[in-house]
């Protein structure tokens, strides 16, 4: 029995063990964090109102406006819903090494709640029936079109917003659970929040990945009512993992410099995440090449349609620079593990995935408005520049009133400790 | 023979091999290396039950050159995969899969995908063996009782002889000065050898040579010809006692083993005694009324319309103008210089049309007429006659007027 317990404790990290560790990290936000919050704010504020101004100068019945917005929206929403799902699975998969920069996730999923005020403008398309955005809100060509007709069961008004308060109800109370749960922690202690974080996971899990895949087929799938592609949440669920871990790999290399989690967050943990990048980098493009694979081999005119009007003019050109920027580029600069090891260099590689990501949705959603090819327009960016900025701010006002590390979170200790080699 | 024999030694008489320290814990081995690796030794090891976090950085091991071989491989994988794809589709065997081109790189790109992982697995495995020297079949720690506990719960540590900085006496001083649990010798192993087992070699290379029996015989049958009837392994499968189609048969008189069906006869369904309805003809010549069966209704005509969508529209166009697609895509081919001769579908349109009797148009579509096929056989009676309808009605459009609708349909349009 000697040599077992010998062992049990040896095989485990050497040193370390569960229990509670002492932190002697600055693990508070400090001033810089009200500078950027009210810089980030006040910029996002701004350029809403110049997005406003900019929507009623073109005069186009808020269409440029409203795709514009949709895909700033659908960037914004695919940070923080990968935020929750990465909490969800560090809970899952009671994953050990991620203790020390879960906190920053919990934060991130907040701006879930943001999230849910920013989707009011396109909600209201959609009760006021105004097919400025969804054309299955237009009665005449539901109704004229037997595929269509089919589905009006589905896409209709009030179904659609029915489905919308489920969406955000569910993915704003998850992410205040993993939150508030973790904050008690933090004060009292005690191992009975991690059994009902964890325990929560697997239900949380499933529910998540059905709300991603009908809130992904019902914001963008639907720009294109006759279109439908099996794998569409898959390839939006993607992009969210892709840009959490780019948003994680970032935000932990501003805090750094401020001196924030200096101690706490070490290479190793840049080394999983970029792990994570690079891992989800190919899952892209496996998902995004099996989906045009089938439709390209089957080639059926109500498939096909949806890719022949991202292969016409520009848009062909902007396909195939996806290939390269979005998956042979992240692929190569993301293989090697020094650049996954060095801050400086992942950061470079979190903020080129998380613009080809912005490219990627763009390319989802504007070809069902700018038909033949592609056109650009300062809303693309003042949109991105004021959701970005605005959550940006939202999660920096939750930040700064708590712990940017789960302090008595049982396995911390091995967290802190952990090596990948 | 003699070389092979050879008289067991004593591990007292025999050289030595190394010098062993034995740790308990991680923290001491791990201290341990940095001195070992700090004198300069090279030929030395540690061996633990589990890995140890910083044992590479603190034996002063260079990083692996295994992602470059697996790369490599990766690589390699790729380039296989296009040039087997290439070369089998577009030069040895070119053949047209729906519609595809010969070379058409999404339907290559899974097969590039899986041999690029199969090579670098591949690559990754063989690559760790033999940057590791595994199989390694015998080594003198073998010999070693206490070693043992390396997979069980001891830090061992070993310094070869063959170290050029190794010296008797201070590489013991260096070790003992690192508060070894046990410090001990270990002579060189000369029972066991140290090469692969007879049986594993000849093993290989039995089926190695076993392996390649079956391409043997491949090569043999494309390069040889041969009057010797094939081999039936499963005789009753090959001849069943049973008459095939197109074969004869001694039992009748005309030796066919295809019955034809007896004078008279009619299967089910396929009496057609109305000529009207199924040959568009009354009283031998082509009818100018539609067949009694033939409802003249919206439905028909709807029916017609979708039938005309499906089976006419792609040649003749959705207004019959004789501007469908594939005569569009046939008329640029041509243009091109691509296609050869392309005899453009007829404008239904036309007056010589419009005059036709309908029981012509049918017997056009039933048996087909100049370049057009027959469609007889995949448009049944009822609909061959629904889409006269619907041209009828395509034809009338033609020189519709104001006056044709009723003055409430007439308000309605306003």
């Amino acid at each position: 029995m000697a040599t077992n317990t010998t062992k049990s404790e040896s095989t485990g990290h050497h040193g370390p063990h569960d229990g509670g560790a002492d932190v002697t990290d600055n693990i508070k936000l400090g001033p810089e964090g009200d500078y950027v919050m009210k810089l980030a704010g006040g910029i996002g504020l701004g350029f809403l109102v110049v997005s406003i101004g900019l929507g009623a100068a073109a005069s186009d019945g808020f269409k440029q406006f409203f795709h514009s917005y949709l895909v700033a929206f659908m960037w914004g929403l695919s940070i923080v819903l990968g935020a929750l799902y990465w909490i969800t699975l560090q809970h899952l998969v009671n994953s050990k090494w991620s203790v020390v920069i879960r906190r920053i996730a919990e934060l991130l999923a907040q701006g879930l709640m943001l999230m849910g005020v920013l989707a009011l403008p396109i909600l209201a398309t959609v009760l006021k029936h105004n097919d400025v955005l969804y054309p299955w809100l237009n009665h005449d060509l539901m109704h004229g079109n037997h595929v269509l007709h089919g589905k009006a069961g589905y896409l209709n008004g009030p179904f659609f917003l029915v489905r919308m308060v489920i969406y955000f109800g569910f993915w704003t109370l998850l992410a205040r659970f993993y939150l508030k749960r973790s904050l008690h922690q933090d004060s009292t202690g005690g191992d009975s929040f991690q059994s009902t974080m964890a325990k929560a996971a697997p239900p949380s899990m499933i529910a998540f990945a059905l709300t991603l895949t009908f809130a992904a087929i019902d914001l963008i799938m639907t720009l294109d009512p006759m279109w439908f592609s099996t794998i569409f949440g898959v390839y939006y669920f993607a992009g969210c993992v892709l840009a959490v871990h780019s948003t994680m790999a970032l935000s932990l290399f501003w805090l750094q410099s401020n001196g924030r989690l200096v101690k706490s967050v070490t290479s190793e943990h840049y080394h999983d995440i970029g792990k994570m990048m690079f891992a989800f980098t190919v899952f892209w493009a496996y998902i995004a090449f099996a989906q045009f694979m089938l439709i390209w081999y089957a080639n059926i005119p109500e498939e096909t349609q949806w890719y022949a009007k991202r292969f016409e003019g520009e848009w062909l050109a902007v396909s195939y620079l996806q290939i390269i920027v979005h998956f042979v580029i992240p692929f190569f600069f993301l293989l090697s593990r020094h650049i996954k090891r060095n801050p400086k260099t992942l950061v470079m590689g979190a903020v080129w995935i998380l613009l080809v990501h912005f490219l990627d949705l763009h390319w989802l959603i504007m070809p069902n408005f700018h038909r033949g090819g592609f056109s650009f327009h300062p809303l693309d960016i003042t949109t991105l520049l004021a959701v970005g900025c605005l959550l940006a701010a939202f999660i920096l006002f939750r930040a700064k009133q708590v712990n940017l590390l789960a302090t008595k979170d049982p396995r911390l200790k091995r967290s802190l400790a952990f090596e990948n080699i | 023979m003699s070389e092979d024999q050879h008289s067991p030694e004593t591990p007292e008489t025999a050289p030595l091999h190394g010098v062993l320290a034995e740790y308990n814990t991680p923290g001491e081995i791990l201290e341990a290396a940095r001195v070992i690796r700090d004198a300069g030794y090279t030929k030395w090891d540690t061996y633990t039950p589990f890995p140890v976090h910083g044992i590479d950085a603190a034996m002063g091991i260079k990083m692996t050159r295994l992602p470059w071989i697996v790369l490599c491989a990766a690589l390699t994988g790729l380039a296989t995969a296009i040039l087997l794809q290439w070369w089998t589709n577009v030069i040895d065997y070119p053949f047209v899969i729906s519609g595809k081109p010969m070379w058409s790189i999404p339907a290559n790109v899974p097969v590039m995908f899986e041999l690029t992982v199969l090579f670098s697995a591949f690559a990754a495995l063989g690559g760790m063996l033999v940057l590791n020297n595994l199989p390694l079949p015998s080594h003198p720690l073998d010999l070693k009782e206490r070693f043992a506990k390396s997979t069980d719960d001891k830090f061992f540590l070993l310094i070869t002889a063959a170290d050029p900085v190794f010296d008797d006496k201070d590489t013991r001083e260096l070790l003992q000065s690192t508060h070894p649990a046990v410090l001990d010798d270990v002579p060189e192993d000369r029972q066991t050898s140290d090469k692969l087992p007879r049986f594993v070699v000849y093993g290989m290379i039995i089926l190695t040579v076993a392996a390649l029996i079956p391409f043997a015989f491949f090569a043999k049958a494309r390069m040889t010809q041969t009057r010797d009837p094939r081999i039936h392994v499963i005789w009753d499968m090959d001849f069943q006692p049973k008459y095939k189609a197109q074969r004869e048969n001694p039992l009748f008189e005309d030796h066919r083993a295809m019955r034809l069906p007896l004078d008279g006869t009619v299967a089910v369904g396929h009496l057609k005694t109305d000529d009207h309805l199924n040959k568009g003809l009354v009283d031998g010549v082509f009818a100018r009324t539609f067949p009694r069966d033939i409802t003249p209704s919206s439905e028909t005509i709807e029916r017609g319309q979708e039938r005309f969508g499906i089976y006419c529209a792609p040649c003749h166009g959705y207004s019959g103008a004789g501007d469908g697609m594939v005569h569009k895509r046939a008329a640029a081919l041509q243009e091109a210089g691509v296609a050869g001769s392309w005899v453009p579908p007829t404008n239904l349109q036309q007056q010589t049309l419009y005059e036709q009797p309908v029981g012509q148009l049918f017997d056009s579509i039933t048996n087909g007429v100049r370049n057009m096929p027959a469609y007889g056989h995949s448009v049944s009676v009822e609909d061959r006659w629904a889409i006269i309808m619907y041209l009828r009605a395509l034809q009338r459009m033609r020189v519709a007027s104001l006056g044709d609708l009723t003055p409430e349909e007439r308000s309605a349009l306003k």
